[in-house]
């Protein structure tokens, strides 16, 4: 029986080449994120282990926030010399550095990388732990005088001599890059600038008495976590943060980790999507080569094979099939991974293929994945092959009939659907976001589910409509190919669903942003008084030189500063809240539409107040004139009173819990090391919005970091972050279409095989090749159609269903963007005739006498 | 000799004609001549049988004669038309306008009913029927209640007949029938030769029909017979017991021989294995 197995797999090599192909993507695609990411974590965490001090103590985090503050946190410097005390501490050295800065060069352009990771300016010690070594000048003496990494140098051709502005928030200064240090270790890929230590503390962090950190070196033999319980003690036990070189590496390892595992995500949502997809591709195939065998199949059991023989051996074809398709994956995901890293390179991430690491979960992970995949799509098949009775290899029958009735297929995709839909209506209905989120994510899957059970029952109803014109407008080529589309509904179905799939996924994310597209523009038209909005590109707080510039520029009349603050709250519920709140000068109203419930701009911004959203407060149990307990970062706290209760669609779903608000003043008070995040900018009567935005951008030239603008702007701005998200479903789109157009490739293909006879017929009664190659392009188009028809009508129903969604979080509008439908349906019809272009040029080559011979 | 009569007959008698036609399969030592110099007329509104024992190159003749497979050496013309040399979408046009075909099996599309497979080459061309002629045609064959259906609804007697029409629908100069009747049973069989030989003289057809049962090639006017890529002999007015006799005298040969090649038949293994089943019944 094996030896049947292996003759019939080799035997169809050629028909399991597309399948082994969809299983070869998505191994690669699971292989890739795995070694990426490993090798990654294993860069970094060798990079932050040999760089962790032996004890580090930091000022205690207590508080984080999710908008970007500009609040560097600090400790008294002189804590060095009490942990220099401490028995078993060879030495201790003051850190100060921080991210909170803009580095630009003489001619105003920015130092730092433009990839997002961050500048780091900080003080220039070397132990043997530095990451970096001076490879040429000499270390930095005195407040005039830098060095620079030597990647960055060579990125803005900087060198020894030039000079550079950092914008740091005690103000800015210059220094002269007097030396440059290159990295011995891994470069993570941000700008590092050192200063001597005096000159850091004083230019960063405002004094010589504070630092960010203080690292300890440990005398010989005495063990990390034994000298951090003497440091505890020595510091009085509270407000600090004390960790062990591995805690510290752990912590730097999972700050840079979030970043790494949006990469990984993004891996892993493809190799989810090819495998998707890749099932529908390999259920047709078996589904195909059974119809095909069926004879063979009942010459098998009629030669006495039972039925478990044939479905294990249906099952083995499977399994050799996974195993290859997983072995060549693997590969493809080694190259796939190696590609990743050249690109991060790229980035200024200097990772070394050579240090690649496979760890043994890859290939358990791939063989798991494409073995497992092939099995479970090949189960169905594999029963129906059992199920063939002996009689079948004497019957005489045509294959690939119409098939059994859909009956079940009806009841099951009927109940499915109606609890999916019922999820969908429940999502659209629910009040509470948790609970409306969770509903959506049910009915998505629920109703995927059920579309593509039933997508069979809807090939007739549907391709009727869509082929309908096929007769009138090709004639018989046009009639043949809509009714071999109708032929075997499983099969036009299980292709066409692929292709669904990762349409309704597109349509539902495209809606979605589009519909929050639509809804910022209006709370921005709603909101947004002021002529200009100064703001960093980043959304990262700037210095305050930044705001007396744009206060002293001739023609600005009104400046109002916006200002964030991490901050809890505890409420009267006996809630404690962790948010980020907001402070602005007095004049809000001249920049900002806000509605009030209760009280107004100036009872809001008052000393002592803050303002809250009205149904945030109604939820928590707070009236206007309750006084909360506020705490800020840095463990300072104060009561503050509620002087107003706003009512904004805001959305307060980045962070910003509670819609919390109040005097900057409140700000600057209790978070002194604070920055300001945007500017609301009005012009001066009489002064035109050109005339100033004109000067503005003259007079921020030495801030290349901030960015004014108007209305139009700040509303691209925001279109242009959603179309982030869209692009990178525009690329998961992509690879769905890639695996469905194989989909419809292999139905294609194997159904010329399996209609070889017909073919010759019609070519021996005159059926020009072009007509022939018409008929099959005709057929696929459609399919191919169908297949975007439904997941057009899925996609909209899930977007419209996320739309009720976010409209929880203030967004409201519905947009459907009917382009992108058009489009979809364009290209799906592109994609019939790409996938068409091969099967039909082999069926028009097929010799007539042979084909109408074939058996 | 029938076919020295045709070569004496006008050209407008002719519908088809081959002159020194040899196909061979395989080269050098291996070759196989499947039509070995073979000169044939069909003469017009007649209805002809070719008959031979599998491997004879009766298949190969007809198919070389309809454009459906090419030639090693020789000449072939379909009325004044020479079709040897003809590139493929000349032949497919050829085929489609002026020639008719039925086959011992799989004849229609499953895709379409009755009415679409018998105007099928019509509407591949995007001529308009001739709807006299093809009511004529419906009528003549029964299938008048038949047109809606599928093949898959007809019995096989009724898939030829189907098939039958289409051949004649487009009023083609010549229909070729590859055993329409090797499928059926010998009620339906002797249906389908019926309607035949009506196609002949109640309309004015030309038919080729390629068959091993004795039964079948006594409906046709003349007998052709093929053995080893020539024709050997010719047989006017045939009974079904004057062509058994005659084939009788190929299997003494063949035995003689120790038989033919299969592969000189193309493929046509399942009809060679029929054809001597049906002999065997013809005993």
């Amino acid at each position: 029986m094996l030896k049947a197995t292996l003759r019939s797999f080799l035997a169809h090599k050629g028909r399991l080449l597309l399948s082994a192909l969809a299983i070869v993507l998505s191994v690669a695609f699971v292989a890739g994120s795995l070694i990426f990411s490993d090798t990654v974590s294993r860069t970094f965490d060798r990079l932050f282990a040999s760089t962790s001090a032996d004890v580090t103590v930091e000022p205690k985090q207590d508080l984080t926030s999710a908008v970007p503050t500009g609040a560097t946190q600090t400790l008294p410097a002189a804590l060095a010399a009490t942990v220099a005390k401490v028995d078993g501490v060879a030495a201790t050295h003051i850190d100060a550095a921080t991210n909170q800065v803009t580095v630009v060069d003489a001619r105003n352009d920015p130092v730092g990388p433009t990839t997002g990771a961050p500048t780091i300016v900080t003080n220039w010690y070397v132990t043997d732990r530095s990451p970096v070594r001076l490879t040429s000048g000499h270390a930095p003496h005195g407040a005039d005088q830098a060095l620079l990494d030597a990647d960055t140098a060579d990125r803005r051709h900087l060198g020894i001599g030039d000079v550079m502005s950092v914008q740091a928030q005690p103000g800015t200064f210059r220094v002269r890059i007097v030396g440059i240090a290159t990295f011995s270790t891994t470069n993570p890929g941000s700008a590092l600038v050192f200063l001597d230590t005096p000159t850091a503390q004083r230019r960063l962090l405002g004094s010589t008495s504070r630092a960010t950190s203080i690292s300890v070196d440990a005398a010989k033999g005495v063990d990390d976590a034994v000298l951090k319980r003497r440091v505890v003690a020595a510091l009085g036990g509270t407000g600090y943060d004390v960790k062990t070189a591995g805690e510290q590496a752990k912590s730097a390892a999972a700050q840079l980790g979030t970043f790494l595992d949006v990469i990984k995500y993004v891996m892993l949502g493809f190799a989810g999507i090819a495998t998707l997809v890749g099932i529908f591709l390999i259920v047709n195939t078996f589904s195909m080569l059974i119809a095909q065998r069926t004879r063979e199949l009942g010459l098998l059991r009629a030669l006495g094979a039972d039925r478990r023989q044939v479905r294990r051996s249906v099952l083995t074809e499977a399994v050799l099939l996974g195993l290859v398709g997983s072995t060549l994956g693997l590969a493809a995901g080694i190259g796939l991974a190696v590609g990743l890293i050249g690109l991060m390179s790229a980035f200024g991430m200097n990772l070394s293929t050579a240090e690649m690491v496979i760890g043994w979960g890859t290939p358990v992970a791939a063989y798991a994945v494409g073995v497992g995949v092939t099995f479970v799509a090949a189960y169905l098949p594999a029963r129906r092959a059992a199920a063939v009775s002996p009689m079948a290899a004497l019957a005489d029958a045509e294959v690939a009939g119409v098939g059994r009735p859909l009956t079940v297929r009806a009841i099951v995709g009927g109940l499915v659907g109606a609890v999916g839909a019922a999820a969908l209506a429940g999502c659209a209905a629910a009040d509470r976001t948790a609970t409306s989120a969770s509903l959506l994510g049910l009915g998505v899957v629920l109703t995927l589910v059920a579309t593509v059970i039933a997508g069979p029952l809807l090939v007739r109803p549907v391709i009727r409509v869509l082929g309908g014109a096929f007769p009138a407008v090709f004639g018989s080529v046009g009639r043949m190919s809509q009714r071999n589309a109708l032929r075997n509904p499983r099969r036009t179905g299980a292709t066409a669903s692929a292709l669904m799939v990762g349409l309704a996924l597109v349509t539902g994310m495209s809606v979605a942003s589009a519909s929050m597209s639509r809804s910022f523009d209006e709370q921005i038209d709603k909101t947004l008084g002021a002529d200009f909005v100064v703001q960093n590109g980043n959304f990262l707080p700037f210095s305050s030189e930044v705001t007396g510039t744009v206060r002293a520029t001739d023609g600005v009349g009104l400046v109002v500063r916006q200002r964030f603050a991490a901050v809890a709250v505890r409420l009267p519920d006996g809630r404690r809240v962790e948010t980020t709140a907001a402070g602005y000068d007095d004049r809000l109203d001249d920049v900002a539409h806000i509605k009030y419930e209760a009280g107004n701009t100036t009872s809001a911004l008052a000393p002592g107040s803050l303002a809250m959203d009205a149904g945030f407060a109604a939820d928590h149990g707070v009236r206007i004139g309750t006084v909360l307990p506020v705490e800020f970062q840095g463990g300072r706290k104060t009561s503050l009173r509620v002087g107003a209760l706003t009512n904004q669609d805001t959305a307060d779903g980045f962070g910003t819990q509670g819609g919390l608000y109040f005097g900057i003043a409140t700000v600057e008070k209790y978070v002194p090391s604070g920055q300001d995040s945007a500017l609301y900018v009005n012009a001066s009567p009489g002064t035109g919005a050109d005339t100033l935005r004109a000067r503005l951008d003259r007079t921020l030239r030495p801030y290349p970091q901030v960015q004014v603008r108007d209305q139009a702007d700040y509303k691209q701005l925001v279109h242009d972050q959603i179309a982030v998200l869209l692009y990178l479903v525009y690329a998961l789109l992509g690879l769905a279409i890639v695996i469905a157009v194989l989909g419809v490739v292999n139905t294609l293909a194997l159904s010329v095989v399996e209609r070889t006879r017909e073919i010759g017929l019609l070519r021996a009664i005159g059926l020009g090749r072009r007509q022939l190659r018409r008929m099959i392009r005709l057929e696929s188009v459609v399919i191919a159609v169908f297949g975007a028809v439904l997941g057009l009508a899925l996609g909209l129903v899930w977007g419209v269903c996320t739309q009720q969604v976010l409209a929880l979080r203030g967004l409201k509008a519905l947009a459907i963007p009917w382009s992108t439908v058009v489009a979809v349906v364009i290209g799906s019809a592109v994609v019939g005739v790409v996938a068409a272009l091969l099967p039909a040029l082999r069926a028009s080559r097929m010799n007539v006498l042979a084909a109408i011979a074939h058996e | 000799m029938s076919t020295s009569a045709a070569e004496h007959a006008q050209d407008t008698g002719v519908a088809a004609r081959a002159r020194g036609l040899t196909k061979a399969y395989g080269t050098g030592e291996t070759t196989v001549l499947a039509l070995d110099a073979v000169d044939v007329d069909i003469a017009r509104g007649r209805f002809t049988a070719v008959m031979g024992p599998s491997g004879s190159g009766k298949s190969t003749l007809m198919h070389c004669l309809a454009g459906l497979d090419t030639v090693s050496a020789g000449q072939v013309w379909l009325g004044g038309t020479e079709i040897t040399g003809l590139r493929d979408r000349e032949l497919t046009r050829l085929r489609r306008d002026r020639i008719g075909f039925m086959f011992q099996s799989f004849n229609l599309i499953p895709t379409l009913n009755a009415l679409e497979n018998i105007t099928l080459p019509m509407d591949i061309a995007g001529h308009r029927p001739d709807e006299k002629w093809l009511d004529q045609v419906i009528d003549t064959l029964g299938l008048r209640d038949r047109l809606k259906h599928r093949p898959a609804q007809l019995s096989g007697g009724q898939q030829q007949r189907v098939a039958c029409a289409r051949a004649l629908a487009s009023r083609p100069e010549l229909i070729f029938a590859d055993e329409p009747t090797g499928n059926l049973d010998s009620r339906a069989g002797l249906e389908v030769l019926g309607f035949l030989r009506e196609a002949v003289d109640g309309l004015g057809q030309t038919v080729v029909m390629v068959t091993h049962d004795p039964g079948a090639a006594a409906h046709s006017d003349l007998v052709l017979f093929l053995a080893d890529g020539r024709i050997v002999d010719a047989m006017e007015r045939p009974t079904a017991d004057a062509v058994l006799e005659r084939m009788k005298r190929f299997d003494g040969i063949r035995s003689t021989l120790g038989g033919q090649p299969d592969a000189t038949e193309h493929g046509d293994t399942a009809a060679s294995h029929a054809a001597e089943r049906g002999v065997a019944e013809g005993d």
